[in-house]
C-alpha cells in the first residue's frame, strides 16, 4: 500500500512536472514557457496565468561540500561536476531519463563504418559567457586539456584518440586508433580554447570562475562559505534563466542542511540519503526529487570465492572460500534475504529492490527479482553438505557457517541493513558477524594492503554500480583480468575472485565493437550470467536525491550528469 | 636578555622542526587519501593513476617528500591545495579574516563578562552572587561546546521566531545571503557563535580570575592598604585588582593563537568560513598541504606567543627575571 502511495505520488509530481513545463517533451514549447516579465506590455487588469513561469528571484542550493574547483580537468569530487554543470556543458549528456542526448552537438555523433572515425555536427551560433563563439576548436582544446600532463581527468577513451580534426568550424571528427565502443560517454564537457595555457593548469583563473555555454557563470566565490551564480548574457535560450542568481551554500553537514531547509532558509538541499527521505517528509513546504544513481548503482553484497586469509591469488581455485566458492550457498543466501523487507522496513518503501547490475537507461537489462524462498535455502545447504549443528549454526567437516560482513562505519542505514541480515541468516542456520570498519580502512588500496584488494573478508556490503557506459564497471568488477593480485599490482575491483570465461569475452568483445545495439545485448547476457552465478547480490537501488522547498519549479533530479541542476535554466520561484 | 631570548629562539625553531616531523609523518600515514577519490572510479586508467601520483608527489617514499616540503616551505612555499589546486597560504588567507573577526569579538565579550563577574565574585566570596557565578562558570567549562551550540541552534534558529515568522537568530553563516550589507545582520550572526564560545571560555577566565583575586586580597599590602585607611574602592581598584590582572596576561597571550586557529567545533557547527573549518575539511580529505600549513603556523604561533608572554610578564613583573 505504501508502494502504492509512493508510485501515485512519483506519478503526480511527473504530471506536475510535466503540465508546468508547458507540455514538455512532447508538445512544442509554447507560451507558458514564456516568463510573465516579459508580458508585461499586456493589460496588468488581465488575469496572469499561475502556471507562468516568474522571473527573478535567487534559490539557495545548500550543499554539504565545498566543491575543490570548477574546472573538469581537475576535479576529484562529485561536488566539483555537480555545481560546474550549472555553468558548462558538453557535446553529449545523459539526461533525465538515463538515455544519451546531445548538447552542444545537433545530434547523437554518428560512427564511420570501420568504427574508427566518430562525427560530431556541432550546434552553430552558441556563445560561451565571455562572448568567444564556440568552435570545432574548442573540442580539441577540450581533449589536449584532457589528455595533458597536468590533467586531472580520466584519459580513458580520450588516450584511444590519434587526432580531432575540424573540417570546418561546426565539424568535429575524432580519429581513434582503435575502436573505442563507448565513445557516447566522451566530451561531456568543453572548455573553451581560451580558458588557459595548460602547462599552467592548476592557476588558472577558470578554475574557480569557468567560461561555459550553460545557463550560469559565477559571479564571486567567497571560500569557505559560498558561490554566487548569476545569469549568463549569451545563454542560447532567449529569456533564461528565469531566476536572477543561484547561491550555492556550503554547509556544515547534510543534518545542519535539512534543518535549514526545514526553516527556508536554503531552497534546495543536495544530495540525501535513502535514510534521510522520513525526515524530509515531515517537513512542511517540502519534497524531494529523485532518480536512479547515476551509475546505475546498487546497494550490494560481494562475496568473496577465494581465500579470506590476504594471499590474493589471480586465481581463486588455488585456495577456494571454504563456504563462499559453492554457488549452492551463495544462491541459498541470496534465497534466505528478503530485500523487499528490508526497502520497506528500513527505506521506506521508497526504493527499488536490486535485480540487476543495468538497472537504468539505454543499457537497462531488467531482471526478475530473486525470490526470497527460506526452504529452497535451507534445502541448497543441506545439499552442499552445510548441516545444522547443535547450536542452530551450520557445519560441514567440523566447520561452522559463520560468515564475517564488513562495511563502513558510522552509516546507520547499513547498519541496520546488517543487524536486519543477520536474522535473516540465523533462520537459514548461517552465522553473519558484523565487523565494520572506518571507510579509509574498507576501501584502502592495494598498497595499504587494502582488506577487499587483499581479500580479507567473507563478504562486504557497500554501494557500486554500472555508469552510463557499463565498459569500465563491468570489466573493472567481473572480468578476470581485474581480480587484485600481485600478477596485476592489484589493479581492478573484482574482489570476489569471480571467474567465468563466457563473461570475459562478452566483455572483451563488447569493448571493440562500435554497434551500440550489438554492446546492449552483450552487457545484458553478462548482467543475466553474473545474476546466475551470485558473486554479488543486489539488495537495492541507490538513488541521487535532492530535497527542495514546494515553490521551487520544475526542479527535478537527474539520474545524468545534471544532478540537480538538470534545468536549472527552467527554474523559477512562485510568489 | 639578548641570550635568553636568542636561546628560547633558537628552541622554539628546533621544536617547530620536531613537530612538523610528527605531524608529516602522521598525516601520510593515515589510510585513503587523496588518490583514493581516483583509484574508485573504474574509469581512472593506471596511467592516469601514475600521472596523478606524480602531480601530486606522491610517489615519492615520505622521508623524501617531508625533505622537499621542508624545502619548499622555508621559502614560504607551503603547497597547493590536492583539492583546489589553490597554494595552501592563499586558502587560508581567505579565512583569516572571518576567523580573526569572530575570535576577536569572542574575546572581547569574554573579557568584559569575566573581569567584572571574577572580580566581584572575589569579593564577595561565599555570598549568593558568588555560588551562582561559580556554578555557571563550573557548568560552561563542563559543557561540550558542540552539544552546546547545537541547543542554541535549536532554541534561537528553529524553536523560537522573530516577529516575522523567521526564525529569531540565524545558525549559520556570516550574513544573509543574496541580501545587501547590513551591520546589523553580520551582528546577528556573530551572535549564537560567540555567545557559544565566549560562555564556555569565559568560565575558565572568570575562575582563573577570582582565584587570582582572592589570593591577592590576602596579600600584606592589601591589609596594608586597608590600615592605611583607604577607602575600599580604591584598596580593590587601585592595590588589588592591578595585580591580579597580571596573571590574566599569560591567559590571554596564549589564547592570542586562536585568533589565527580559530574554534574548529564551532566553526563547522555554525557554518562559519574560517581557518577552524578549513582545517576540518582539509582532514577529512587529506589535503594535507593545506593540514599541514595550518597545524605549522598555528604551532609556530603557540610558541612565539608562550615566548612573548613570558616577556611582557618580565617587563609588567620586574620581580621575575629571565635569565
Amino acid at each position: 500500500m505504501k508502494q502504492f502511495k509512493t508510485l501515485l505520488a512519483l506519478v503526480l509530481v511527473a504530471a506536475f512536472i510535466l503540465s508546468a513545463c508547458g507540455g514538455g517533451e512532447a508538445a512544442p514549447q509554447a507560451e507558458p514557457d514564456t516568463p510573465a516579465a516579459e508580458t508585461t506590455d499586456a493589460p496588468s487588469e488581465q488575469a496572469v496565468d499561475p502556471n507562468a513561469p516568474v522571473t527573478g528571484g535567487t534559490v539557495i542550493v545548500g550543499t554539504p561540500q565545498e566543491p575543490g574547483t570548477l574546472n573538469p580537468l581537475l576535479a576529484s569530487a562529485t561536488i566539483d561536476d555537480v555545481i560546474s554543470a550549472f555553468i558548462i556543458e558538453g557535446l553529449v549528456t545523459v539526461d533525465g531519463e538515463g538515455e544519451y542526448a546531445p548538447v552542444l552537438a545537433e545530434e547523437l555523433p554518428t560512427v564511420s563504418e570501420d568504427g574508427l572515425v566518430v562525427t560530431y555536427k556541432l550546434k552553430k551560433d552558441i556563445k560561451f559567457s565571455n562572448g568567444d563563439a564556440f568552435t570545432c576548436a574548442d573540442v580539441q582544446f577540450t581533449y589536449e586539456g584532457i589528455v595533458s600532463d597536468l590533467s586531472g581527468a580520466s584519459t580513458s577513451g580520450y588516450s584511444d584518440i590519434e587526432k580531432i580534426e575540424c573540417p570546418d568550424d561546426f565539424t568535429a571528427e575524432v580519429y581513434f586508433l582503435d575502436v573505442y565502443a563507448p565513445y557516447l560517454r566522451l566530451f561531456s564537457y568543453i572548455i573553451p580554447k581560451g580558458a588557459g595555457d595548460l602547462a599552467a593548469l592548476d592557476t588558472w583563473e577558470y578554475n574557480r570562475a569557468p567560461i561555459g555555454t550553460g545557463p550560469w557563470m559565477v559571479a564571486q566565490w567567497e571560500a569557505g562559505d559560498n558561490i554566487t551564480l548569476v545569469k549568463n548574457p549569451n545563454y542560447r535560450e532567449p529569456g533564461k534563466p528565469y531566476l536572477d542568481s543561484v547561491i550555492v551554500k556550503i554547509l556544515p553537514s547534510r543534518e545542519t542542511g535539512v534543518q535549514l531547509l526545514g526553516t527556508g532558509e536554503i531552497t534546495v538541499l543536495w544530495d540525501l540519503t535513502e535514510a534521510d527521505l522520513p525526515t524530509i517528509d515531515q517537513l512542511d513546504g517540502v519534497a524531494w526529487s529523485g532518480a536512479t544513481y547515476g551509475y546505475g548503482e546498487n546497494e550490494l553484497l560481494v562475496f568473496n570465492l577465494g581465500p579470506a586469509d590476504g594471499s590474493a591469488p589471480a586465481d581463486p581455485s588455488v585456495a577456494p572460500h571454504p563456504s563462499l566458492s559453492d554457488l549452492r550457498v551463495r544462491q541459498a543466501i541470496q534465497y534466505g534475504i528478503d530485500k523487499q523487507l528490508i526497502v520497506d522496513a528500513l527505506l521506506g518503501g521508497n526504493v527499488k529492490v536490486g535485480t540487476t547490475v543495468l538497472p537504468i537507461g539505454y543499457w537497462a537489462c531488467p531482471q526478475p527479482a530473486s525470490e526470497f524462498n527460506v526452504e529452497k535455502a535451507n534445502a541448497l545447504l543441506d545439499e552442499a553438505g552445510w548441516i545444522v549443528g547443535a547450536d542452530g549454526i551450520r557445519e560441514k567437516d567440523g566447520v561452522r557457517l559463520s560468515l564475517k560482513i564488513s562495511s563502513t562505519t558510522g552509516n546507520q542505514l547499513r547498519e541496520q541493513t546488517e543487524q536486519v541480515l543477520v536474522e535473516m541468516m540465523k533462520e537459514i542456520g548461517i552465522e553473519l558477524v558484523i565487523d565494520n570498519l572506518p571507510s579509509d580502512v574498507l576501501l584502502a588500496g592495494w598498497d595499504s594492503d587494502g582488506m577487499r584488494k587483499k581479500g580479507r573478508f567473507d563478504i562486504l556490503l557497500y554501494t557500486t554500480g554500472g555508469g552510463y557506459d557499463p565498459d569500465s564497471h563491468l570489466f573493472s568488477n567481473y572480468h578476470s583480468a581485474r581480480i587484485p593480485s600481485a600478477d596485476n599490482e592489484g589493479a581492478g575491483n573484482n574482489f570476489s575472485r569471480y571467474i567465468n570465461a563466457d563473461v570475459d569475452a562478452l566483455i572483451d568483445d563488447a569493448a571493440f565493437n562500435a554497434d551500440q545495439d550489438a554492446r546492449r545485448e552483450a552487457y545484458c547476457q553478462v548482467a543475466e550470467q553474473i545474476n546466475k552465478d551470485v558473486p554479488r547480490v543486489f539488495l537495492y537501488e541507490r538513488m541521487v536525491i535532492s530535497g527542495y522547498r514546494e515553490q521551487l519549479q520544475n526542479f527535478r533530479v537527474s539520474p545524468g550528469y545534471a544532478d540537480m541542476t538538470l534545468d536549472s535554466q527552467n527554474w523559477w520561484l512562485q510568489p | 636578555m639578548a641570550t635568553y631570548l636568542l636561546r628560547r629562539l633558537l628552541q622554539s625553531i628546533l621544536t617547530l622542526l620536531v613537530i612538523s616531523m610528527i605531524l608529516f609523518g602522521l598525516i601520510s600515514s593515515v589510510p585513503g587519501g587523496i588518490m583514493s577519490a581516483y583509484q574508485e572510479n573504474p574509469d581512472f586508467t593506471a596511467e592516469d593513476l601514475a600521472r596523478l601520483e606524480a602531480k601530486y608527489g606522491l610517489n615519492d617514499p615520505v622521508p623524501v617528500r617531508y625533505l622537499k616540503w621542508l624545502g619548499n616551505t622555508l621559502q614560504g612555499d607551503f603547497g597547493n591545495s590536492f583539492i583546489s589546486k589553490r597554494p595552501a597560504l592563499e586558502e587560508i588567507g581567505d579565512r583569516l579574516p572571518n576567523t580573526m573577526l569572530l575570535m576577536g569579538v569572542m574575546l572581547i565579550v569574554t573579557l568584559l563578562i569575566a573581569i567584572p563577574l571574577g572580580i566581584i565574585s572575589a569579593i564577595k566570596q561565599y555570598t549568593w552572587f558568588d555560588h551562582i557565578t561559580t556554578t555557571l562558570a563550573f557548568a560552561g567549562q563542563s559543557l561540550p561546546v558542540f552539544w552546546f551550540g547545537l541547543l542554541l541552534i535549536i532554541i534561537f534558529s528553529v524553536t523560537l521566531k522573530g516577529a516575522d515568522g523567521k526564525p529569531l537568530l540565524p545558525g549559520s553563516g556570516m550574513y544573509t545571503l543574496g541580501a545587501p550589507f547590513s551591520l546589523i545582520d553580520r551582528v546577528e550572526h556573530l551572535i549564537l557563535p560567540v555567545t557559544m564560545l565566549a560562555f564556555v571560555s569565559a568560565a575558565g577566565y572568570m575562575r582563573y580570575l577570582r582565584s587570582s583575586m582572592l589570593d591577592v586580597i590576602n596579600e600584606d599590602y592589601v591589609r596594608t592598604a586597608r590600615a592605611k585607611g583607604a577607602r575600599e574602592r580604591v584598596v580593590i581598584f587601585k592595590h588589588a585588582m592591578r595585580n591580579a590582572l597580571i596573571p590574566l596576561v599569560t591567559l590571554i597571550g596564549l589564547d592570542l593563537p586562536s585568533l589565527f586557529g580559530g574554534a574548529l567545533f564551532t566553526e563547522t557547527i555554525f557554518a562559519w568560513p574560517g581557518i577552524g573549518r578549513l582545517y576540518f575539511t582539509a582532514a577529512l580529505k587529506t589535503d594535507y598541504p593545506v593540514v599541514m600549513a595550518v597545524l605549522i603556523i598555528y604551532s609556530a604561533l603557540i610558541i612565539l606567543s608562550s615566548l612573548l608572554v613570558d616577556v611582557i610578564y618580565a617587563i609588567l613583573d620586574p620581580r621575575i627575571r629571565l635569565s
